[in-house]
């Protein structure tokens, strides 16, 4: 895990278009190994990115919550 | 009190409400932009989709108040250690506090198979040559499919790919080709809008006029000669006709330290004082900055508000405002309203909000001067959007 290219998205208090965007430009950025750490306050963003690994294919590891965020962990298996 | 020196690049609406709102009796205000010419740019909406021969444009230097000096010179290098900003001409500019306010360019070299069809078919987000290429094609065009979207992530004027599939569907309506006529759109989102809100509110008038909505498209490539879009999500499309919003960049200027941009070119900036990323003298507004809002008029004038009352010692922070003005045909249109903190309003689609849309474009001018100042202050009170929630709602989870 030491030579994962980890990245970490910042999306927390964001206005519209919302994390959404950072997601779909940190995929557009990303290669297959890559693992995306999405951090955000909409928790519209937990269904949003359900969904955006369903239609995309690629891997939701974890999903955590505390009083000042949400993280979300993706790792990209498929491009 | 000796008078300071203010260096504002680019002349954008943003640029130029700081230039004109700021108080000259604490600033030499100097405003620096390679064009003299001051573009309305929502106004390539209507040359793209309804032909409009209006294309409200402005000398910069009518549009400037007592006190601002303008210079015409194309910036090429900004050097926030030395405080020195470099033209392409002449010699560099000092200064005590410095905003960029550089807007975006279009990058149509970002995605294979782009530069072919942006230069046959136009767009309505780069000038108004390719806006009118878009009305050209469209008045050619006897039916077929018709592909719209975004073709990155990033997009000035979120609202603006969605307005331009609903008035290219109005269009043909009008014309009487609409049976003849498919309509496509595609975005990076899950829905056709990406904030609740708002998708709540068009998603049944995307139904409702047959627009075909293809979610979670990234464009990956395009190939003209099978006229097909490919996303890298592994959709395709097929298009007779396609109208595809570019994607933004930041201006090509060398920055040091380069740290301050990300790699579309847009400038960190704290997002509620606009500081520039580690420079208390330096300050960055408007769609060029790297501000988690949407890419719009609203928001470079207001955040040129907010800068200028840093800039007089007030106190005051951005709270990243949205009130995106939204035509969805058929002479209605809602506004995209929030915040940082506050998700966006499931606003109505009404007859006098069109209206209102409208009534900005025709009061711009004046409004750049501050003339409008008391009217905005009244209306972004009464459409904040904590008091909208109460009436209208934010959507689903």
């Amino acid at each position: 895990m030491a030579n994962e290219n980890r990245k970490i998205v910042d999306s927390r208090g964001t206005a519209c278009p919302g994390p959404i965007t950072d997601l779909s430009l940190a995929y557009r950025k990303s290669k297959v190994g890559d693992v995306i750490e999405l951090w955000a306050t909409d928790p519209g963003v937990k269904s949003d990115t359900k969904a955006w690994a369903e239609k995309t294919g690629n891997k939701i590891e974890s999903v955590t919550e505390d009083k000042e965020k949400i993280v979300i962990v993706i790792r990209i298996v498929r491009r | 009190m000796a008078k300071k020196n203010l260096l504002i690049i680019g002349s954008g609406d943003g640029g130029t409400i700081l230039a004109n709102s700021i108080d000259k009796s604490m600033y030499n205000v100097t405003l620096i932009d390679k064009s003299d010419k001051h573009v309305f740019q929502p106004q390539y909406l209507y040359i793209a989709f309804q032909g409009s021969k209006d294309t409200m444009v402005r000398d910069e230097k009518s549009l400037l108040k007592k006190g601002v000096t303008f210079v015409k010179k194309e910036v090429s290098r900004i050097d926030l250690n030395e405080r020195k900003v470099y033209t392409t001409k002449g010699k560099p500019h000092s200064y005590d506090k410095l905003v960029v306010a550089t807007g975006v360019t279009s990058d149509i070299s970002m995605i294979p198979g782009m530069q072919e069809i942006n230069s046959k078919y136009g767009d309505y987000h780069t000038n108004i040559a390719q806006a009118q290429k878009v009305w050209s094609n469209l008045n050619s065009f006897k039916g077929g499919t018709i592909v719209i979207g975004q073709s990155y992530p990033i997009c000035k004027c979120p609202p603006s790919p969605l307005e331009g599939i609903f008035l290219a569907e109005e269009l043909m309506h009008r014309k009487g080709l609409r049976k003849k006529t498919k309509f496509v759109f595609f975005t990076p989102y899950p829905r056709a809008y990406p904030a609740e809100g708002i998708n709540e509110v068009i998603e049944p008038l995307l139904k409702e006029r047959g627009i075909e909505v293809m979610p979670f498209f990234n464009i990956d490539r395009i190939d003209p000669a099978k006229k097909t879009i490919y996303s890298i999500e592994g959709d395709s499309v097929k298009y007779d006709l396609p109208i595809i919003v570019p994607p933004p960049k930041g201006m090509n200027i060398e920055y040091n330290p380069d740290s301050v941009r990300n790699d579309d070119r847009l400038v960190y900036v704290d997002k509620f004082n606009l500081k520039i990323k580690g420079f208390d003298d330096a300050f960055a507004i408007g769609d060029g900055a790297a501000v988690p809002t949407a890419k719009s008029g609203v928001d470079a004038h207001l955040e040129a508000k907010t800068v200028a009352r840093i800039l007089e010692g007030k106190d005051a922070k951005f709270n990243g405002r949205t009130n995106c003005p939204f035509d969805t045909g058929y002479g209605r249109g809602t506004f995209v309203i929030g915040s940082y903190d506050e998700k966006v309003i499931k606003y109505p689609v009404t007859h006098m909000n069109l209206f209102m849309k409208h009534m900005m474009a025709k009061i711009y001018w004046e409004s750049l001067k501050g003339e409008f100042d008391s009217v905005f202050d009244i209306y972004f009170k009464e459409t904040e959007p904590s008091r909208l929630e109460k009436k209208y709602g934010t959507g689903k989870e």
